[in-house]
């Protein structure tokens, strides 16, 4: 059956469209989870943001989730994702967005940077999707991280209960420190 | 004279949670479930309470909202008894996420 064009429903599409922009989604997020054209969503990238979209393609290794920052939070934003999908009920990208804004929230709360981007989230979601990542229980904490669907994980032990020697001491880190000392 | 005065305390920490929980789902039901870890149907009730059945309800002598953070590990990582103070934040977020919510029975 073809779509008949409703007015409201456009008006809805450019209203999504509008959310996705202002939570950073790249014009590959916005073809995908709306109807609207390719040339009006141009043009309505252009008038939000007042800058023509970044062009390329999108960032597609399912690798970068498993380091160490990007995994920690990877695995925050894809618990409160089931959270909501299991408690609220929603789904797609409504719950994308809902779960993004609340993983803003918790990061700017606790001084983090946002390592994830709304464009690496929406990734996600599809390797979920997909099946090319999923979740496994820490053997300590019983946390759920995101991992590879096709490795093996006897034992897992998370990136947090077990951090890297290295981890997270950063030139910006130890700066931040130092100043923390002084005053 | 003195517990009077507690009750008093816990009638309104009740009140203001009451309050609260309805404009947080209000505003946006699927974040509220999430911040307040509670069920769609508890959410439901909550939502539909009138003003003087809120009050009714505050009005006890127990407080109504529970303490969510009945593992040890979660409460250790919201003190901050791990290294890295904001790392433990996320942590905890992580394995909240899986833990249970207040639903009708």
């Amino acid at each position: 059956m073809a779509q008949k064009k409703s007015v409201v429903s456009e008006a809805q599409q450019i209203q999504l469209a509008v959310e996705l922009i202002n939570l950073g989604a790249r014009l590959q997020v916005l073809e995908a989870e709306t109807s609207l054209s390719r040339e009006r969503l141009l043009r309505l990238y252009k008038e939000v943001k007042g800058m023509s979209p970044p062009k390329g393609m999108l960032p597609f290794s399912t690798d970068w989730f498993l380091t160490w920052q990007p995994n920690i939070h990877a695995s925050l934003f894809t618990e409160i994702v089931g959270f909501l999908h299991e408690h609220a009920g929603v789904e797609g990208i409504e719950c994308t967005m809902k779960a993004y804004r609340l993983y803003l929230e918790h990061v700017a709360l606790n001084g983090l940077e946002p390592v994830l981007t709304f464009t690496r989230a929406w990734t996600l979601q599809r390797y979920f999707d997909s099946k090319m990542l999923r979740t496994v229980p820490c053997t300590r904490c019983n946390g759920h991280f995101v991992a590879h669907t096709l490795e093996l994980y006897d034992n897992y032990v998370c990136g947090l209960c077990a951090p890297p020697s290295r981890a997270g001491k950063t030139r910006k880190a130890a700066q931040a420190g130092a100043e923390s000392l002084a005053a | 004279m003195k517990s009077e005065q507690l009750l008093e305390e816990i009638r309104e920490a009740n009140l203001n949670y009451l309050l609260l929980a309805q404009t947080l789902i209000r505003e946006d039901r699927a974040a509220a479930v999430y911040r307040l870890g509670i069920g769609e149907d508890v959410a439901g009730v909550l939502e539909s309470l009138s003003t003087s059945q809120l009050m009714r309800i505050a009005a006890s002598n127990t407080l109504l909202c529970r303490f969510r953070f009945d593992d040890k590990l979660i409460l250790d990582l919201l003190v901050g008894q791990g290294k890295d103070k904001s790392m433990g934040a996320a942590h905890a977020a992580i394995l909240m996420a899986r833990r249970p919510v207040e639903a009708m029975v």
